[in-house]
This record gives structure tokens, sequence and C-alpha cells, in this order.
């Protein structure tokens, strides 16, 4: 049947392609004329204008506010503020509530269970202490804060004010190649990476939103303020009097999460003149009217579509990084565990890094979820020092309640100012965690890209420590 | 109840089943199958969930979902599946978006399409209502966001449009699931082809354009009978759609009938996947 | 311990190796595959080529000019020409030599390779068109004519290039438009329609590029004489050397009064608040970004009304057909428009 009809199909293809000649250059544009001549007739038929404009726009005046070169970006920064302090304020005591609960009381509870039973030593260490204790500790440092970031964050976006924000920086974001909306979607990396990347489909232009998807590990996100906030205030607050000490360290983090938004800038406008010189680029934004949000709706709406989507991705991973990690801790070859083995290994590499063995197996552990470098890092370095009294076992991660405690354990670690500013700066720039590499693998669909957005900023990290180590050292041996 | 329902449908959906199926539309419990269109930021999700009850993410953000969202209902004795497509201003096949949609509904054939439409932005939007009406007739203009317009003080009549456009119009305040019964009893009236629509059909501005569209829907009438766009599948041809150029080779636009639906939807894998 | 100025030195080092090796295009490992590249088939497809155009254009193909044109010695040409007898692609007679018509045939369809690729660059990527040229001649011998049927099939079959050229079709027939003019040869205070553009040399291109002309722009002719070409283009007067204004083409247009041709102005030139109606999207805007436009319904004959400009001046909002749509300056500087009095 279909073999029947491939003549008369032939000859309307052969039809169609001759007239092409005679009309082909504006064709598209003789098209949308058409339809559009229509439809204004059509609609100015049926519809019925006011005699004159109103005097009064809710629309327009707001948006001469929001959009006015006095008051657009100190309104961006006040709104931006606040919605940082109600999720980190907001977030504080759910969060060691949930800590409490998961990790000071479930764990013992569980281990005791388990030895109510009789289960074996190893499978209690795999499945508690390795698979539980991560995705407790994931869910107890990520869940507060998101289930407050994304919901105030729709909240904006509901109403209509965020297309607003993109418009006011698409300026500053042109400059570098990308488009004003990436300003959304790397906001929202601060909440969640894997979010942030999902947020880029807002951005139609394929150039523009394959460099927002590259670039979104850039945004310091939830899971690695814990890092900076705990270091910073080890190290840098130490250097300065006691009642200075708060300030200095958290202009220190400040410092690492602005580095962070210049390294997007910096690598989205290298993307754009190299790899990504051949991607389309179009651009257009609608600025959508305002409309009041629906708050309880939203509240729902984002918690489902955003917060337990990403918190399901995350414990999906945590689980056998959990496993993973008690494993190499426990498994003994030749005297040391797997970890110790490969602590040693990469001893020197860390060390020209000014960073150390320990730091890079945690990184390495840690890459299905950020949150897990700390704790890791600790249980580590009780495990290859030899220190006595502190922690749970082998395999088992746990954070100590005292700075003062944290602090000789790291010393015990052998770490200095270095290691400390090397590991804020490698805690920014390294690959994302797995949740976010799968992320950007789905969103992409493309093995290729996925691999750049993962191994170039390893390399970065690597650079910058590395630089930073042999300047600092140079300095050192000159003073 | 269930024989009932079968014999019902024996005669009445037009979609085709298995063409739906590899388009990943899975219809063993429904009846009709209702696709839902509109411009971006019409309120398109708001009258998804206020049609399936489903509370899914209506942000306010031009094109939101991207992912397709998928939802039944039921009225009157049948059972609808209506699945939301991506929000596009056309059907032109520029962008991602727009194939998704423009697929789905030259190939899924549903039995109704909704083209949600802003009411304060009528012209606009019409534009796309024009684009879907020129590839199937069996459509309903769902005339959204009428506060907004009674605010700005537009009057919209919408018997007019109605007649106009050849095809039913709803006005409807979705966020207050204001018109909903109206909604759905023109779907149905569609879907059971209770009501016969006389699309409006666009008018070439450019007379070599009109010519050319003129002489190759002719020769498609000649060779393809049954097809119910001729004029939209010459205005693709003409623009060189490589895709329509294959859908015709294969077959697929062919006929509407049931029937030759295995070597058909083998076809259609190759659109169902991209 | 190790000297760390000792590892900044070898890191320093390495880093710079590795921008001599890999600077996209100018790599030193670059370099080398392209010559790698540079194929007997690849010699033998650019002779024909250039013979072929040598044709078209009733100049005399030899030795020479072909050595010139590809940049090779003339006796590696001598050879490629000997080849080409062999292939029976060419005819030899004395001195010169002329295309049989296989050689015809198949020249025709490394161009059709060339130019569909170069519509393609133009329409489905975002290279620079200044690029294009230089990205289609590495391509046009590597495409089979499975691809090349492919690409023209995935384009929707385009009839030109993006210079305004003719695309052969498969067949190698190839439809020239009619009667063309350069730019110079036009009398004065005519008007007329810029059709082609010629993008070799590539130095003088980019210098057309610069100027902001393009195909569909249409000029009004001022002054002629050996040194210069002065002519209007859209509001703007500008000057070429008669070498640069030679590799322009256009087909002289009805004599109308100039008023109803000369485009309006760019839409970024309009103060806030006002009104314009489209007058015409510069080709400027193409591929994609140009059917993103329609679709959003900027088309000639639009009331466009400039809404507002943002915080940071750039992307100025307007409402078209009843949405704010913003663009950002580069845009609206190519869509052109006239304000009502």
């Amino acid at each position: 049947m279909t073999i029947e009809k491939t003549n008369p199909l032939d000859n309307i293809l052969s039809t169609a392609q001759s007239l092409r000649w005679e009309i082909d250059v504006d064709f598209h544009e003789k098209l949308t004329e058409s339809i559009y001549t229509d439809a204004a007739q059509i609609a100015d038929r049926a519809t019925t204008r006011p005699e004159e404009k109103p005097r009064f726009d809710f629309d327009r005046t707001l948006d001469k506010i929001i959009t006015s070169k006095t008051w657009g970006f100190p309104l961006m920064l006040v709104l931006l503020m606040i919605v940082f302090w109600l999720t980190i304020s907001g977030a504080n005591v759910p969060s060691s509530m949930l800590a409490t609960l998961l990790l000071d009381t479930g764990h013992p509870f569980l281990k005791g269970l388990a030895a109510s039973i009789g289960m074996p030593w190893w499978l209690d260490g795999f499945l508690i202490d390795g698979m539980y204790m991560a995705t407790a500790w994931v869910i107890s440092v990520m869940l507060p804060p998101m289930a407050i970031f994304f919901p105030l964050f729709t909240l904006l976006e509901d109403f209509g004010y965020l297309p607003r924000v993109a418009f006011n920086l698409d300026n500053l974001f042109r400059k570098s190649g990308a488009h004003g909306k990436q300003a959304l979607s790397m906001t929202m990396g601060f909440g969640c990476n894997a979010a942030g990347v999902v947020a880029t489909r807002i951005i139609d232009s394929p150039r523009e939103r394959l460099i927002a998807i590259l670039t979104n590990n850039f945004a310091l996100c939830n899971g690695r303020w814990p890092t900076q906030i705990l270091i910073a205030s080890l190290f840098i607050g130490a250097l300065v009097p006691a009642q200075l000490a708060g300030f200095v360290s958290a202009l220190a983090v400040v410092g690492i999460a602005l580095l962070g938004i210049f390294l997007t800038f910096l690598s989205s406008r290298f993307l754009s003149k190299t790899v990504l010189k051949g991607e389309v680029s179009t651009f257009s934004l609608e600025l959508p009217p305002y409309r009041p949000p629906r708050i309880w709706q939203t509240i729902y709406t984002s918690i489902i579509d955003r917060t337990l989507v990403v918190l399901w991705r995350a414990i999906v991973f945590a689980l056998p990084a959990g496993a993973v990690l008690w494993l190499s801790a426990n498994v003994i070859i030749a005297g040391t565990s797997i970890a110790g083995h490969l602590i040693n290994f990469l001893e020197p590499f860390g060390l020209l890094l000014g960073l150390n063995g320990v730091i890079l197996v945690a990184f390495i552990v840690a890459i299905p979820a950020n949150e897990i470098v700390i704790p890791t890092i600790m249980m580590l370095t009780v495990l290859v020092s030899g220190v006595t009294g502190v922690g749970e076992g082998a395999g088992v991660m746990f954070e100590l309640e005292s700075g003062m405690e944290t602090m000789a354990l790291f010393q015990a670690g052998g770490w200095t100012l270095l290691t400390a500013v090397n590991l804020m700066l490698f805690s920014l720039i390294h690959n994302p965690c797995s949740t976010t590499i799968y992320t950007i693998y789905k969103e992409t669909g493309s093995k290729k890209w996925t691999w750049i957005a993962s191994l170039a900023p390893v390399i970065m990290g690597f650079a910058v420590t590395f630089v930073v180590a042999q300047v600092w050292r140079l300095i050192e041996s000159l003073l | 109840m269930t024989t009932n329902t079968k014999e019902a449908c024996e005669t009445c959906p037009i979609h085709d089943a298995a063409a739906l199926k590899k388009l990943g539309v899975d219809m063993a419990e429904f009846d009709y199958v209702v696709a839902l269109a509109g411009n971006p930021n019409t309120g398109k999700s708001t009258v998804f969930n206020a049609l399936t009850g489903l509370r899914q993410h209506t942000g306010n953000w031009p094109g939101k979902t991207v992912t397709r969202a998928e939802g039944g209902f039921e009225y009157g004795e049948h059972k609808y599946k209506l699945v939301d497509l991506p929000g596009t201003y056309s059907l032109l096949a520029t962008s991602l978006d727009e194939e998704v949609a423009r697929d789905f509904i030259l190939f899924g054939q549903p039995d109704v399409t909704i083209v949600v439409v802003d009411a304060t932005r009528l012209e606009r939007n019409l534009n796309l209502v024009l684009q879907v009406m020129e590839i199937t007739s069996r459509v309903v203009v769902a005339l959204n966001l009428m506060d907004e317009a009674e605010r700005h003080g537009i009057e919209i009549d919408d018997r007019r449009l109605a007649r106009d456009l050849g095809v039913p119009v709803v006005p409807m305040i979705a966020r207050q699931s204001d018109g909903v019964p109206e909604l759905l009893q023109a779907v149905s009236e569609v879907a059971n082809n209770k009501t016969l629509s006389k699309p409006y059909r666009v008018k070439y501005t450019s007379p070599e354009l009109k010519r050319a569209v003129e002489k190759v829907s002719k020769e498609i009438e000649a060779a393809y009978p049954e097809l119910p766009n001729a004029h939209w599948v010459a205005v693709r041809l003409l623009d060189g759609d490589e895709r329509i150029v294959e859908a015709l080779r294969k077959g697929e636009l062919g006929d509407l009938k049931h029937g030759d639906l295995e070597q058909r939807s083998a076809n259609l894998q190759v659109f169902g996947n991209q | 311990m190790y000297n760390p100025l000792f590892a900044l030195l070898i890191a320093v080092l390495l880093t710079a190796l590795g921008i001599l090796l890999f600077t996209p295009e100018r790599g030193a490992f670059w370099k080398w595959q392209r010559t790698r590249q540079l194929t007997e088939r690849v010699l033998r497809e650019d002779a024909l080529k250039h013979i072929y155009h040598c044709e078209n254009h009733n100049e005399i193909a030899s030795i020479d000019s072909l050595a010139g044109a590809i940049s090779i010695s003339t006796n590696q040409a001598a050879e490629v020409i000997e080849s080409l007898q062999e292939l029976e692609l060419l005819k030899a007679e004395g001195a010169r030599f002329r295309l049989l018509a296989t050689g015809r045939e198949y020249a025709l369809q490394v161009i059709r390779a060339h130019r569909l690729y170069e519509r393609y660059l133009a329409d489905e990527t975002g290279y620079d068109e200044v690029d294009w040229h230089q990205k289609a001649h590495q391509q046009e011998h590597n495409l089979s004519p499975e691809d090349i049927a492919t690409l023209s099939a995935r384009l929707g079959h385009p009839t030109h290039d993006p210079h305004g050229d003719p695309i052969p079709m498969s067949d190698g027939t190839i439809i020239y438009p009619e009667e063309r003019i350069a730019l110079a040869d036009l009398a004065p205070d005519t008007i007329a329609r810029i059709v082609h553009l010629e993008d070799e040399p590539e130095s003088i291109y980019a210098q057309l590029v610069a100027e902001g002309l393009h195909i569909g722009q249409e000029v009004r002719l001022l002054e002629t004489s050996p040194k210069r070409i002065r002519f209007l283009a859209g509001e703007n007067e500008r000057i070429l050397a008669p070498i640069f204004a030679a590799n322009i083409a256009v087909i002289p247009i009805s004599e109308e009064p100039v008023e109803e041709i000369l485009p309006g102005y760019p839409l970024s030139e309009v103060p806030i608040g006002t009104e314009a109606e489209v007058v015409a999207l510069s080709a400027r805007i193409r591929g994609v970004e140009r059917r993103r436009l329609m679709d959003l319904g900027i088309l000639p004959g639009t009331n466009i009304e400039v809404e507002m400009s943002s915080a940071s001046g750039d992307p100025v909002a307007y409402r078209v057909r009843g949405a704010v749509i913003a663009l950002r300056k580069s845009q609206a500087a190519h869509i052109n428009v006239s304000t009502k009095a």
C-alpha cells in the first residue's frame, strides 16, 4: 500500500520543491504574517477595549520600581538576603532536631536493636554504621534548608518577580555569553546544584542553557556551606582577636561564595568562546503579568516537586556511599584498611596541593553527597593518625561538639592554615556531587557534556590549590 | 457497564490507540484522549488541575511544563485521559517544545485538543489556535483569565469568537474553577461527534504563497483523499519539513481510520522516542 | 621538602606547552591534523572547484592560477592536473584546460556540499559569519553523498547559501538568479538590493561583514570613482574601496521614491514610552533566532510599544501584541521600525 503511494507522493514533492524556488527566501515570514494578520482580525472583531487607558496600572507601576536604575538592584539584594536569612535561621532548629533524632538517638537505638537480635558485627556495621549513618546525615543537613528555600523561591517565581530579576541582570550575564535567567538557576544552585541544573530548563537558548548547566557547580550549595563555616571559624577566625572572630570567618565564607560567582562568570565566558562557540544562541525573555501567588498550594507543590525529588535522589546516592565508606575503613588488606592504603597512595599528591591524603579520599568518598565531607575527614583522620578517645570506631562518621576538640584532631592530622584555606577552595572548586552529575546527564542527554561538567572543575580545583600552595610555601620560605 | 462502554466506543474514539501508546500514553482504561495546548503563561496548568484535581506545579514562567503531565477525568459515561503539552507560541517546530506539541497533535491524533487562551492577549493566543486548527478540527478553545480581562476593562464576545473560529469557545476563570462544567460539556460533545466544527482557514496574504499552497494541496487531496489537513501538509512540504515527508511516505498521515495499526505504530516509534 | 618555585615553573611550562599545542585553530596539534587531511582527494576537489569558477567567470584557468588559488607549488599543481586528466575529469588543450562533463558534475557536488554546510552553519549553529567559509571548506571534502542528502533534507532542501549563492541540486543542476551586477557598476542614484556577498578572500568578506552589510539590504549608490565607492545603506553612508565593492553583487530595484525604500531606523533607538511599527527584520537575524522572533509576533506591520528598560539599561522590554517581551540591544538594532507621526 505504501509502495503504491510512492509515486503520487514523489510528484507532490517535486511540485513543492520547484515552487520553493519561487517563494523560498521569506517563506516563514509570509506564513507567520498571514496567520497573525488573521488572528488580529478575529481578535479585533470579538474584543471591545476600554475607550482610554486606565490611569493607574498596577503592573506598570510595580515594574517601574522593580526595574528602575535606583531601586532595581538594592531591592533584589534585600530580597535575596531575606530569603537566605529565612533559610539559614529557619533551618537551624529543625536541622539540629533531625540530627538529635536520627544520629544521636536513632543510631544507638538501631545498634541496640541489632545487638538484641544477634546481628553479626559486620552486617550491623555495614547497614547501620555505614548506610544508615550516611543517609541520616544527608537528610538532617539537607532537608530543612531545602524545605524552606525552595518554597520561598517558588513564591517569588509565582508572583512574577524572578523574570524581572533575569531582566535586570541580563546585561551582566550577556557579557560572559550567558543568559540573564542564569541568575535564577545559579541562585537555585545555592540551595542545591541538582535543582539548579533542573532550573536551567527555563533558558530556551541551547548555548546559554548549556553554559548554565556546566557552571552551576560554582554556586556554593547547601551541602558545602557547613564545611566552609566550620573550617573558617576554626582556622580563619583564630587569626584575629576573639571579638572579631565571628565576623572575619563569616567574611571568609562569603568571600568563597563570591569567588564562586566570579568563577561562574569566568568559566561562562571561557565556554562561550571555546567549546560552545558553535551552539545556537537565541534570546527572548517574556515578562509575565504579576499574579498573586497561592501560598498553600505553592508550598505543597514545591515540596513535592523540588524538595522531595532532590532529597530522594540524594538518599539513593548516599546509601551506597555509606556502605563504601564503612567497607573501606573495615576491610583490612596486609595490615591496613583499604582507606589507609588509598590515603597513603594519595598523600604525596595531596601534600603537593597543600591538602593531604585524608582530604582527597574524603572527597572521593563524598562524591555522592558533599554533606558528609567533614564527618568522613574526621573519621579517616582518627583512623590514620591513631588518636584515641575520639570517634565511634572505624567507618562510623561523627562530629565533635566543641571546636577545641575538632581543632586538636585536625592538628593531630598535621593540618596547617594552608590546609584549611585550600580545603575551603577545593570544596568550592571540585566535581559536582553524583546527584548533580546524574541530573546533568538527564538534562543534556549527552555523555560529552556530563564528562566536561564533572572533570573540568576538578582540574580547576587542582590547579588553584596547587598554585596557592606553591606561592604560600614560597612566601613562607622567604619570610 | 464495562460492556456498555466498550460498545459505545467501538464507533466513537477517533484516536489512534497504538500510536498513542508509542507516544507514551497508556489508554488501557480510557475512552478518549484529550490534549491540552496553549501559550506559555495562560493558566494552562491551572486548567489541567481544575479538570483532573491533580496539583501540578503551575509556575508563572513561560515554558514551564517541559516534562509532560498526564491525568484523567470522568464525564458522563466516558473516561478521558488528559495530556498537558508544553506551552508554545507557535507550532512551526522551531524549538523542541514546539516539536513535541506538534507531534502529539499530529501523530497522537487526540480526540479533542483544548487550546487554553489568555483573554487579555487574544491576538497573540489566536496565532496558536489557528495553527492547531490547521492540523485538527477537533478543537475546543478555553478562554481563560476572564477575570483579568474584566479588570482591564476588556470585553470579549465569546459567541462571536466561536462563530468566527468555527469551534466551541468556553469562557472560564480556571483559578476559581469557573467554566469547568461548560468546558467538560464542550469537550464531550466534540469527542462524541455531537458538535460539527467548521474551523477557520488562514488566508494567505502573499499571492505567490497562496498560489503555491493551493497547487500543492490540490495534488495532495487527489493523492490522499482521506487526509483531513491537506492544506496544512502542503504548507509544511513547501517549508521543506522532512518529517512530514517521511510521515507521508510511511502512511502515518494517510488515514484516520483504524486498521493498519501495527505498521503505523512501528513507524511512530521514531517520533515517540525523540 | 621540594622547592615550590621549581614546582611552579614546571607547571607554568606544561601549561604553556598545552596552550601552544591545543589552542583552537592555531594550536600546533590542530595544524598538524590539517596538513594530514590535505590529501590528494582534497587537492583534486579544490582544483576542480577552481577551474569550475574560472570557467563560470570566463577566466582562463592555468597551472599558475591553480597554484595561487589553493596555495601549492606549481609542481604540485601540475601533478594534480595530471591526475585529473587520468581520471577523465579534465581535458588539456595546450596550455589551458577544460572540464569534462564528469568533472563539472564532480565540482558541482563539492560546491553543493560547501554551500549546504554553510547554510547549516548559518541556520543551526551559533558560529560567526566570518567562520562559515573556513569550516565549510574543511567539511566539503569529508561529507559523503549520503551525508549531503541527509543534511539537505534536514535543512528542508534550501535553495540558497547564506551568501546568496544558489545551491546546486542533487542532480547537478544549478539555477542562477536574474542578472545581478557589481555594486560599482550601478549608475549613481540607483537603488538596489544586495543579493550576494562574495566570501572569498576572507579578509575582504570580514570587512564587509564588519561594515554591517548583508543580503537583502537595500542600498543607494551616491558616487563612484576609481578610488572609492560611496553609497547609502539604510540611513548610514558608507565608503568602500573598489576592491571591496567588487565583491558585492546587487539587483537594481524599480524607480520608487527613496523615502519608501529606506527601511526605517533600528528599534533600539526608539525612546521608552513610544510606539513604533516594524518595517523589516534585517537579514542579520537569521536561523532559529529569526523564526523565534517571528513566532513571538514581531513581523512587518506589527505595533511595538517600548515599555521599559532594565535596571542595567540593556535588555529593553517591548509590548508586542499584548505580551511584554525583553530584547537585547543587539537584537533590537536589527529590527527596523518607523514611528508614526
